[in-house]
């Protein structure tokens, strides 16, 4: 997660032809590729689109260090491999299915700006539903610059040991219920300013 | 723990578009019975706590791969219509990380909403019984947690018989791609298949749970009482003093 802001500097920043392309149409693409993923079952299928997905996220230029993140949902496919009882050809084709949909997730958000997604979603959604969305992803970053001033401040107070675990255990809680006060606060504020700016429960994206 | 970590294409898919459906359902009956100006104003708190609920997720405990939801004490905080809406968007979102697939947000919502609504209505029944915040946050999280692994369980069960199809069936599909390997004749008589076991997957999944619904109980009761101290009225507890 703390990879997020960097995701979102590569998609405002990017200059690929994957970054200049319609966000509806890299939308729909995405959507081409779940359906790839749900309805095909052979290895080779999946392998191609893989391969496909791949050379996209090259040749979009797309930081080398964001690719990390497309590599993260195996850590929960791992449990497949007990449920299959070590079954090779349902593992393989479980990862490659995990692999091709976080490679497309994360080439969708590393070359299109959070704004034009949520604007291209708020024609087909309801718009409670994309605001809370909207409002989320935004207080995901308000959050992560509060965490690392409550990492700094857990560190010097002791931060997490593992010789003395209720310890580490009563810092984590604290800088958690530290991190929902001070973002409870940031929220009641940001009420206030959209208030001020004329709030009604809707939020305009630019080029509505 | 309650989150399905399913990828897309696992699950069949009348499984997942019934809980899409039974979720849009559910959402927008809880909508319709919220008044528009509470929730308009209560809308950067429900942002504010989904984002809480998504850094939560996104802290690995390694040794037993689980990671704290916070659904609980998001639904004290939010109450159990707008937990709903809160669940649905911190599944979007986690999806978009890989998650959990895109095509199991609505069951995973409805799993994880079944915590944060259970755990509100435990923790206001536990306080009315104790008094005391640390049990009754304690005894709400652990339940609430307890019968949301079931529920996923519960989900994960009804498509054995998929999972079944797709260990066996090499090959086969909507589209079909033979590029490498011949199809294989399967005989009468020939030795069975190795079924898909369920039992296994339990055996891991409940005791690697019960740790986790203990940590979670602890951690989310320590929160609770550092919020306590702080900013009480957070809780909305005060009108339940006798």
């Amino acid at each position: 997660m703390i990879q997020l802001s960097f995701l979102d500097y590569s998609a405002v920043e990017g200059k690929s032809f994957l970054h200049r392309l319609s966000p509806m149409l890299k939308i729909i693409g995405m959507l081409v590729v779940l359906f790839v993923i749900v309805t095909v079952r052979s290895l080779p299928g999946l392998f191609l689109l893989y391969v496909i997905l791949l050379t996209l996220f090259f040749i979009a230029r797309v930081p080398k260090k964001i690719f990390s993140l497309t590599l993260y949902p195996l850590i929960f496919a791992f449990l497949f491999i007990f449920l299959s009882g070590f079954q090779i050809f349902f593992i393989l084709l479980i990862f490659l299915k995990v692999l091709c949909g976080s490679t497309g997730v994360v080439l969708l958000l590393a070359s299109t700006p959070y704004p034009s997604i949520f604007s291209v979603l708020g024609r087909v959604l309801p718009s409670t539903f994309v605001m809370a969305l909207f409002l989320t992803y935004r207080s995901v970053f308000i959050l992560l610059t509060v965490l690392e001033e409550t990492q700094h401040a857990l560190y010097l107070r002791g931060g997490i040991q593992w010789k003395h675990p209720w310890r580490s255990l009563i810092n984590i809680s604290n800088g958690f219920g530290h991190l929902i006060i001070q973002g409870i606060d940031a929220s009641e504020k940001m009420y206030e300013s959209m208030t001020l700016r004329g709030f009604k429960g809707k939020i305009h994206y630019r080029g509505e | 723990m309650s989150h399905i970590h399913f990828p897309d294409g696992v699950l069949p898919v009348w499984l997942w578009a019934s809980g899409f459906v039974v979720a849009i359902l559910v959402g927008g009956i809880l909508l319709r019975l919220t008044k528009k100006e509470e929730l308009t104003r209560r809308l950067p708190l429900l942002g504010m706590m989904a984002a809480i609920m998504v850094l939560g997720a996104s802290v690995e405990i390694v040794p037993i791969a689980y990671h704290v939801n916070l659904t609980v004490f998001s639904g004290i905080l939010l109450g159990p219509s707008l937990i709903f809406l809160a669940t649905f968007v911190v599944n979007v979102i986690l999806a978009l990380f890989g998650h959990g697939g895109i095509t199991v947000i609505g069951l995973n919502t409805l799993t994880l909403s079944i915590e944060g609504i259970l755990g509100y209505y435990c923790f206001r029944f536990f306080w009315r019984v104790f008094r005391r915040l640390t049990p009754a946050i304690f005894l709400g999280t652990f339940i609430a947690l307890l019968f949301s692994t079931f529920a996923m369980i519960g989900v994960v069960s009804l498509g054995t018989s998929h999972y079944q199809e797709l260990i066996h069936q090499e090959g086969k599909g909507i589209f079909e791609f033979h590029l490498s390997k011949e199809k294989e004749e399967h005989h009468p008589g020939e030795a069975p298949e190795e079924k898909v076991n369920l039992r296994r997957f339990m055996a891991i999944v409940l005791p690697l749970g019960f740790i986790g619904w203990i940590l979670e109980g602890v951690i989310t009761a320590l929160i609770a009482r550092y919020i306590y101290r702080l900013r009480p009225d957070l809780l909305r507890l005060e009108k339940e003093v006798p």
